[in-house]
C-alpha cells in the first residue's frame, strides 16, 4: 500500500521512486520473488518429468548413450556443492548487513561472485566433457538440458552476486535498507535446490529399468537402432 | 479517510526522500528509444546472425527423422537474435544494468518512464504506467484478433467452397495452426491485458503495478513474440494444428521455429505479468479492501494469474524441448533415439486445458462485475462465486488428460480423469449459478455490456454440456479429431470469452479512453456476431455429428450443406466484427467525451477522474464496504440523516 502514517515511520528509508517505506516495497519484492521460484520449479519439474519419464520408459531401448557412457557423478556433485557455498556464503553476507556490517557484505558477495564464477566455468567444461553428444539418444539429451538449466541459472546468480557485490561497495545498502541482499539469497537457495534436484536423478538414474522396452514411432518399422 | 494519510505524491515535496544521483536528463538511455530503435536493432541483429551463421552452418546436416538440422539452427538463431535485438533495442535491459551499476533511477526519472509528458509517443515507447501498458495490451489484443479472424476467413473460404481447391493443402494447413495460436494469444490477452492492467490496480486502490518496469516488459516480450508466429506462414507454415504434435513438429518446415520461439517468449511474458498480477493485489489493496471487500473481477484476475504463472513453463519447456529437437537434433520426442511423443503430449496440455481457464476466468468475472451494475442489485452470493473461481483453479491441474484418450497413453488414467473432467463442471456451474441468481428478479439496463452477459451464459451453458459429452471416454471415441470437438471449444473460448471480452471492453471503455463507445454500432455488431456464431458452429456441431473430421480439406459430398451454411455464418461474425471495431475505433477518436462514473457503479476505478491521472488517485481511498451494495440502503445515509437532525435540534 501506498500509504503510512507519518508519526511511526520516520527512522524507516523510502524508496527513492514512489516514496513508500523500503519495508513496504521489501514485502512487496519478497512475494515477488517467491513467485519467480514458483514458476521456475515449473519449468524445473518439467525438466526432471522428461528424465524421469523417459528414463522409466526407454523407449526403442535408446535411453542409454552408446556404450552405455553415462556422465561421471563427481561433476554433478563439485557443482551442486559450489552453487551451495556460494548461497551460504551470501547468506552469510546478508547476516552481517542486518547486523549493519557492510565489510562483511562486500567480502560474502564478492567471495559469492567468484565461487559462482568457478563454478559457471565448470559447468561449462562439464557440458563440453560429457563423454557423448546431446544428439546420442533420450539420456544424453536430458542430461544435457538439466546441466543447460544450471548453467542458465548460473549465469543469473553471476549478474546477481555481482550486483550486488557493486552496490555494496558504493554504499547502496544499510542495515535498515538491504532487502535486495536477502531477495538475492533467497534466488540462490532455489538455484541449490534446482541443482540438488538435477544432480539427483542424473547421478542416481542411470540405466533404465525397463528392459522390455517399448518399440513403436519409427519409420523403418525396426525395433531398435 | 483517516486525516494521517500522506499522498505519495506529495512525498517528495514534503519529506525529503534521499534521492539517487540524477545522471543526464530524466529517463536516461530510455529517452533515445522505442519501437523503432527496438525494431531496427532486432532486425540487423537478426540479419548480422543469419550472415554469419550462413557461413559456418553445417548444410545438409540430418536430424534422425530426417530433418534439415543445419538449416534450422541458423533460422533459430535468426529469431532468438530478433527478441534480444528488439529488447535491447526498447530498452529493456536498462533497468536491470542500472540496478548493476549502482545508478538506481530516481523520481524524476521515474516519472519519466512512467509516460510523464511524453503525449502520444509514451504508447510506443518501454513505458511503465499501467494505464499505458493496459492500452498497449488493448490495440495489440485486437490487433491479433484481426489476423486470427482474418485466417478464419480463409479456412471458411476453403470449407465453404466445395467445387474447387482454394489453397495448396499444405498451406491450408499452416492457416488452420496459425489461425489456432494466434487466437489463443489473443483470448489469452484480451481481457486479463488490457483490463488486468489497466482497471485492476484502479479497482483495488493502487497507484501502479507492483512491478511497474516488469509491467512494460511483459508487454513487450508478447510485441517480439509475434513476428517470428506470422513470419511461419512464408517459412513452409505450421502444418500440425495449435497443438504441434510431436514427431509432426521435428519433421515439419523451419517455419515451426517461429511458433517455438513465439511461445517462449510469450511465456516469459505471460510468467512475469503473473508475478506482477499476484504481487500487486495480494500487497496493494486499498486500506479497508479485506478480501471479502475485494471484486470479483480482480479475483477471476487472480485465478487466472495464478493458472498462468503455475502451468504455463510447462507449455514453455515443451518448445524449449521441441527446439532443442529441432534445431540442435537432441531427442527428447524422436521415438527412434529414445524420445516419446507421449512426453511431449503431457506437457503440453498441463497448460494447454488450464489455458482454457485461463481464458474463459477473466471473461466470466468482468460479466459477473458489470451485471451487479445494469441490474441494481448486489451479487447473488459473492462466496460462491469466489469458491467456483477457487475450484477451477484446483481442478485445472487435474483435467490434461482428457485430451489424451485417444493417443493410447495410459488407458488406465481414463475414467479417472473423466471424473476430474466432469468433477470441474461443477465450480464452472457455481459461476453459472450466481449469474442466474444475481438474474434473477432484476431489473435490466439494457445497454450492451449487459447483452454479452446473456449471450455468454447460452454458450457457456452450450459448450459447458458438450464438453461434459466429451470429457466422457466412450462418447469421446466416437467424437474425436471431428468438428464437433471444434465447435464445442468454439462455444467455450469465443462464445464465452470473447464475447464476454467484447462486454468487458464496452464496460470499461469510457474509463480507459474517456469516450463512450457507440451505442447502437457496438449493439449491432455484438448482436450480428452472436447471431452468425450460432449459424456458424450450430452448424458445425452437426457436420461433426455426422463424421466430418477436423484439420481435413477434402470431404465427403454429405457435408456440404452444413459447411456451407457455416462459411455463410463465419463471414457473418466477420461483417459484425468489422462494425464493432469501427464502434471501437470511430467512438475512441472522436466519441461522445465519458463522465467518470458513466454507469454510476460503486467499485473504485468509477470513483476517480476521467482521464485518470498519472497517479490514478488524488488520495488514496478507504473502502469502508463490500462493492455491490446496490439497493441496499446506504448505512452512511442515516448517519447523515441523524446527525442533520442532531444538527436542526442544536440549531433549534
Amino acid at each position: 500500500m501506498s500509504t503510512t502514517t507519518a508519526s511511526s515511520t520516520q527512522q524507516i528509508p523510502r524508496s527513492p521512486t514512489t516514496g513508500e517505506l523500503v519495508t513496504t516495497t521489501a514485502r512487496r519484492n519478497r512475494l515477488g520473488i517467491w513467485l519467480c521460484i514458483v514458476s521456475d520449479a515449473t519449468g524445473t519439474v518439467a525438466l526432471l518429468i522428461s528424465y524421469v519419464y523417459l528414463w522409466s520408459l526407454n523407449v526403442n531401448s535408446a535411453w542409454a548413450p552408446p556404450k552405455d557412457s553415462f556422465a561421471p557423478d563427481l561433476p554433478f556433485w563439485l557443482i551442486v556443492a559450489g552453487i551451495v557455498l556460494a548461497a551460504a556464503t551470501m547468506w552469510w553476507g546478508v547476516r552481517g548487513m542486518a547486523k549493519g556490517h557492510r565489510g562483511q557484505l562486500i567480502l560474502a558477495s564478492a567471495l559469492s561472485s567468484i565461487i559462482v564464477l568457478v563454478t559457471f566455468v565448470g559447468q561449462i567444461v562439464q557440458l563440453s566433457t560429457f563423454p557423448f553428444a546431446i544428439t546420442e539418444g533420450a539420456y544424453a539429451s536430458a542430461t544435457f538440458w538439466l546441466a543447460m538449466a544450471t548453467a542458465i541459472h548460473l549465469s543469473v546468480v553471476l549478474f546477481l552476486t555481482l550486483a550486488i557485490f557493486n552496490r555494496t561497495r558504493a554504499g547502496l545498502f544499510t542495515q535498515s535498507n538491504h532487502s535486495h541482499v536477502r531477495l538475492v539469497a533467497m534466488w540462490m537457495t532455489w538455484v541449490c535446490v534446482s541443482a540438488l534436484l538435477g544432480a539427483v536423478v542424473t547421478t542416481t538414474m542411470k540405466v533404465s529399468p525397463n528392459t522390455n522396452s517399448p518399440t513403436f514411432g519409427t519409420f523403418s518399422q525396426s525395433s531398435n537402432k | 479517510m483517516s486525516t494521517d494519510v500522506i499522498l505519495t505524491s506529495d512525498i517528495h515535496e514534503q519529506m525529503a526522500v534521499h534521492q539517487p544521483k540524477q545522471r543526464g536528463k530524466a529517463g536516461g538511455f530510455l529517452r533515445r528509444t522505442n519501437v523503432l530503435t527496438g525494431s531496427a536493432l532486432g532486425i540487423v541483429l537478426s540479419a548480422v546472425t543469419y550472415a554469419i551463421g550462413s557461413k559456418m552452418v553445417p548444410w545438409g546436416t540430418q536430424n534422425a527423422d530426417y530433418s534439415q538440422v543445419g538449416l534450422n539452427a541458423l533460422v533459430g538463431a535468426t529469431y532468438v537474435a530478433w527478441v534480444i535485438g528488439f529488447m535491447i533495442g526498447i530498452g529493456a535491459f536498462a533497468g536491470p544494468v542500472r540496478w548493476m551499476l549502482g545508478h538506481d533511477i530516481t523520481h524524476d526519472d521515474s516519472e519519466y518512464m512512467a509516460g510523464k509528458g511524453q503525449g502520444k509517443w509514451k504508447y510506443w515507447k518501454y513505458t511503465t504506467d499501467h494505464k499505458v501498458v493496459g492500452l498497449q495490451y488493448l490495440v495489440m489484443a485486437l490487433t491479433l484478433l484481426g489476423f486470427g479472424g482474418f485466417f478464419a476467413m480463409l479456412i471458411r473460404t476453403e470449407l465453404g467452397v466445395t467445387w474447387a481447391e482454394v489453397f495448396d493443402p499444405n498451406f491450408y494447413n499452416s492457416l488452420i495452426g496459425t489461425h489456432g495460436i494466434v487466437m489463443i494469444i489473443a483470448m489469452i490477452i484480451v481481457v486479463a491485458g488490457p483490463l488486468g492492467n489497466f482497471i485492476m490496480p484502479l479497482m483495488i486502490g493502487a497507484r501502479d503495478m507492483a512491478f511497474p518496469r516488469l509491467n512494460a516488459l511483459s508487454f513487450w516480450l508478447l510485441f517480439a513474440a509475434v513476428p517470428p508466429l506470422l513470419s511461419n506462414l512464408l517459412l513452409g507454415g505450421i502444418r500440425d494444428g495449435w497443438t504441434v504434435y510431436q514427431p509432426l513438429g521435428a519433421q515439419a518446415p523451419v517455419g515451426m521455429i517461429g511458433y517455438q520461439i513465439c511461445i517462449i517468449t510469450f511465456a516469459f511474458s505471460t510468467g512475469i505479468a503473473g508475478v506482477n498480477l499476484i504481487t500487486t493485489i495480494v500487497t496493494m489493496r486499498a486500506r479497508g479492501m479485506t478480501w471479502n471487500r475485494v471484486p470479483i473481477f480482480v479475483i477471476g484476475i487472480l485465478a487466472a494469474a495464478i493458472m498462468g504463472l503455475v502451468w504455463f513453463p510447462m507449455y514453455q519447456y515443451s518448445q524449449v524441448l521441441a527446439f532443442s529437437d529441432k534445431v540442435v537434433g537432441s531427442s527428447f520426442f524422436i521415438p527412434q533415439e529414445g524420445g516419446s511423443v507421449w512426453l511431449y503430449e503431457n506437457l503440453f496440455w498441463l497448460l494447454g486445458h488450464p489455458e482454457v481457464y485461463v481464458i474463459v476466468v477473466p471473461a466470466t468475472a468482468a460479466l459477473l462485475e458489470l451485471m451487479v451494475v445494469f441490474l441494481r442489485k448486489p451479487l447473488f452470493s459473492y462466496k460462491v462465486a469466489v469458491a467456483g473461481f477457487a475450484g477451477i483453479v484446483g481442478l485445472s491441474s487435474v483435467v490434461w488428460v482428457h485430451h489424451m484418450y485417444m493417443t493410447g497413453w495410459a488407458p488406465s488414467a481414463g475414467y479417472p480423469f473423466m471424473l476430474s473432467t466432469e468433477l470441474i463442471s461443477i465450480p464452472f456451474g457455481f459461476l453459472v449459478l450466481v449469474m442466474l441468481g444475481t438474474l434473477w428478479r432484476g431489473k435490466v439496463w439494457t445497454r450492451l455490456p449487459m447483452m454479452t452477459v446473456y449471450a455468454v451464459l447460452w454458450c457457456k451453458i452450450i459448450g459447458g454440456i458438450t464438453g461434459v459429452y466429451l470429457s466422457d471416454v466412450p462418447v469421446d471415441q466416437y467424437m474425436h479429431g471431428s468438428m464437433f470437438v471444434v465447435a464445442h471449444f468454439h462455444f467455450m473460448l469465443m462464445g464465452a470469452g470473447l464475447f464476454g471480452a467484447m462486454g468487458a471492453i464496452a464496460y470499461w471503455f469510457p474509463k480507459m479512453t474517456g469516450k463512450m463507445l457507440h451505442h447502437r454500432l457496438g449493439m449491432v455488431g455484438f448482436w450480428v456476431s452472436f447471431f452468425a456464431f450460432q449459424v456458424t458452429f450450430g452448424s458445425m456441431f452437426v457436420a461433426g455429428l455426422q463424421g466430418q473430421p477436423r484439420r481435413v480439406l477434402q470431404f465427403d459430398n454429405a457435408f456440404e450443406i452444413s459447411n456451407w451454411i457455416s462459411t455463410i455464418g463465419a463471414y457473418l461474425i466477420g461483417v459484425g466484427m468489422l462494425i464493432f471495431l469501427y464502434a471501437i475505433i470511430t467512438s475512441w477518436r472522436s466519441g461522445t467525451i465519458a463522465p467518470a462514473n458513466p454507469w454510476g457503479a460503486k467499485t473504485l476505478e468509477w470513483q476517480t477522474q476521467t482521464p485518470v491521472p498519472l497517479e490514478n488517485f488524488p488520495v488514496l481511498p478507504v473502502v469502508t464496504s463490500d462493492p455491490y451494495g446496490y439497493g441496499v440502503p446506504d448505512p452512511y445515509d442515516s448517519i447523515e440523516l441523524k446527525l442533520t437532525d442532531e444538527n436542526l435540534k442544536v440549531g433549534a
